[in-house]
């Protein structure tokens, strides 16, 4: 478990320029969010869905490189290899990473919800079904988001750097535009769940099988 | 049971359709100090990788400390010290804080014996292991892999790069280990006096075979040379067996030959030598004549020196 807790520090450390933007991004999203709350009016609609197209293609990116370069960098510094000679394995080593991924979503998600349920608390009228929406809301944002940080996983455990790395932004794309289309919800977000599942099955399977 | 620290069982590996490892088999018992040569690209790294499990075998198994290398539990790998090829540290890592890594997550530290040698080679703490030069960072991965107390050491290359007197004191110091008992060493090189100072048993390997596989007394031993002078034109064929190599300049003959014997000097004795001289070898010369690919016999002579 300390061992677990070390590799995982290492992670972070690592990639700590990804967890500052995410706190960053994730307190300027705060800001605009309780701005619109409490100036809110209609002719800020059109706004709005630019901000969250623009908002959705930055997490996208972000995320998608994200993982990315959790894996190019170990292939390139060979990282694991130098990890592998030390009492640790290729699994624990790979489950690392996906945590330290996971928690840098997070990260950027966790106060942008609390915020957002605050808000509402504050502001909406008590009608339990917007919960439910907002609930709903929250999971998408961070399921598509764990997907496209799957896809960067993917992506960067091969040779070459900027092809995958394209590639990867092309297939997270055409993903987000699809559940987007589609719309948060329950199906929905079994359909990301399993897409996440088999996602890491491949990347723990490339990861524990290729030389290092 | 077999209590073999290293097993290496009929190991093969392809790399995109050459073969660089054919058929290998190796058992290095608990305590001994086993010396890997080979030419460059003779497959001396692969087997190591391998052993460690950073590569696979394309057929063929490896144990480490009685367990399958390719999926070793951390347990194990706790207990198995490492200097790899090209020191493979985390280079963007200051020295301090790949040393706070290794020590965190070591099963064992002994943290008296680490600052003695990092002492000893005055390796800066502060600079990035990027900015170290190529003997400080083999200094660097030696010191972490003894700190950790191994059972087994694995060392692959750990000279290359290194200056005289730097290769000098990694040699005293690897003496110093092999007199703390038990411990097991795999030690690999192409520089033949340092596997020749510290190696009780050799391995020589040669276009990915096992040539030579033998306590390095019994390989002086066991393999010897010879200046032959007929009196008048060489024979074409001694029928003698196993004969690494032979070369013929008119009346003589230089001859090296496996596991010499009676047998074989009777034979030789018909052919009614004008003289028959022992030329003296040293391991760098029975290295040069095993692994020489232009020489047919090597391999069938010298694969009887296996498991002597």
């Amino acid at each position: 478990m300390l061992k677990m807790l070390i590799l995982i520090k290492r992670e972070i450390y690592d990639h700590l320029h990804y967890f500052i933007a995410a706190l960053m991004l994730s307190a300027l999203f705060i800001m605009v969010s309780i701005s619109i709350a409490y100036n809110f009016y209609s002719e800020m609609v059109p706004m709005l869905i630019v901000v969250f197209f623009s908002v959705m293609s930055l997490l996208t990116i972000g995320f998608t490189s994200l993982g990315i370069s959790q894996m190019y960098t170990d292939k390139n510094r060979r990282i694991s290899a130098f990890l592998s000679t030390l009492p640790v394995t290729r699994d624990q080593i790979l489950t690392a990473r996906i945590i330290a991924g996971i928690l840098a979503i997070l990260t950027f998600y966790v106060p942008l919800i609390i915020t957002t349920f605050v808000l509402y608390n504050l502001l909406a009228p008590p009608i339990p079904i917007y919960e439910d929406v907002l609930f709903d809301i929250s999971a998408f944002f961070i399921l598509i988001s764990i997907a496209c940080y799957c896809i960067g996983l993917l992506c960067g455990w091969t040779p070459g750097r900027f092809f995958p790395s394209l590639s990867g932004l092309a297939l997270a794309c055409v993903l987000v535009q699809l559940v987007i289309v589609k719309g948060p919800g329950l199906s929905i977000s079994a359909i990301l769940i399993l897409f996440i599942i088999a996602s890491l099955i491949r990347v723990r399977q490339k990861f524990t099988s290729t030389a290092l | 049971m077999d209590e073999s620290v290293i097993k290496i069982e009929n190991l093969v590996k392809y790399f995109d359709g050459r073969c660089v490892l054919d058929g290998i088999n190796l058992k290095v018992s608990q305590g001994c100090v086993y010396g890997l040569l080979g030419r460059n690209g003779a497959g001396k790294t692969t087997i190591i990788r391998i052993l460690l499990g950073l590569d696979f075998p394309t057929r063929g198994q490896t144990f480490l400390l009685g367990d399958d290398s390719s999926s070793l539990p951390a347990e194990i790998r706790g207990r198995i010290g490492c200097v790899a090829e090209g020191h493979n540290l985390i280079q963007n890592y200051k020295v301090d804080k790949i040393i706070k890594l290794c020590k965190d997550i070591s099963l064992k530290w002994d943290n008296d014996f680490f600052e003695h040698l990092i002492e000893t080679f005055h390796l800066p703490l502060d600079r990035k292991v990027k900015d170290l030069s190529m003997g400080m960072r083999a200094q660097l991965n030696l010191s972490l892999a003894m700190a950790t107390e191994p059972e087994l050491l694995i060392l692959d290359d750990p000279t290359l790069g290194l200056d005289t007197v730097s290769r000098r004191q990694f040699l005293e110091l690897a003496a110093e280990i092999i007199q703390k008992q038990g411990r097991t060493i795999l030690f690999c090189s192409h520089i033949l006096s340092d596997v020749e100072r510290i190696a009780e048993r050799i391995g020589i390997m040669a276009a990915g075979k096992l040539v030579v596989d033998c306590p390095l007394e019994e390989l002086k031993k066991r393999v010897i040379k010879l200046r032959i002078i007929f009196p008048e034109k060489t024979p074409e064929s001694l029928y003698i067996t196993e004969i690494i190599n032979q070369q013929t300049d008119g009346r003589e003959m230089v001859l090296t030959v496996a596991n010499w014997n009676n047998q074989k000097q009777t034979i030789l004795e018909t052919f009614k030598p004008s003289s028959c001289t022992e030329i003296p070898m040293s391991l760098e010369d029975i290295f040069i004549e095993c692994t020489n690919p232009v020489r047919k016999p090597v391999f069938a002579g010298v694969e009887e020196i296996q498991n002597a």
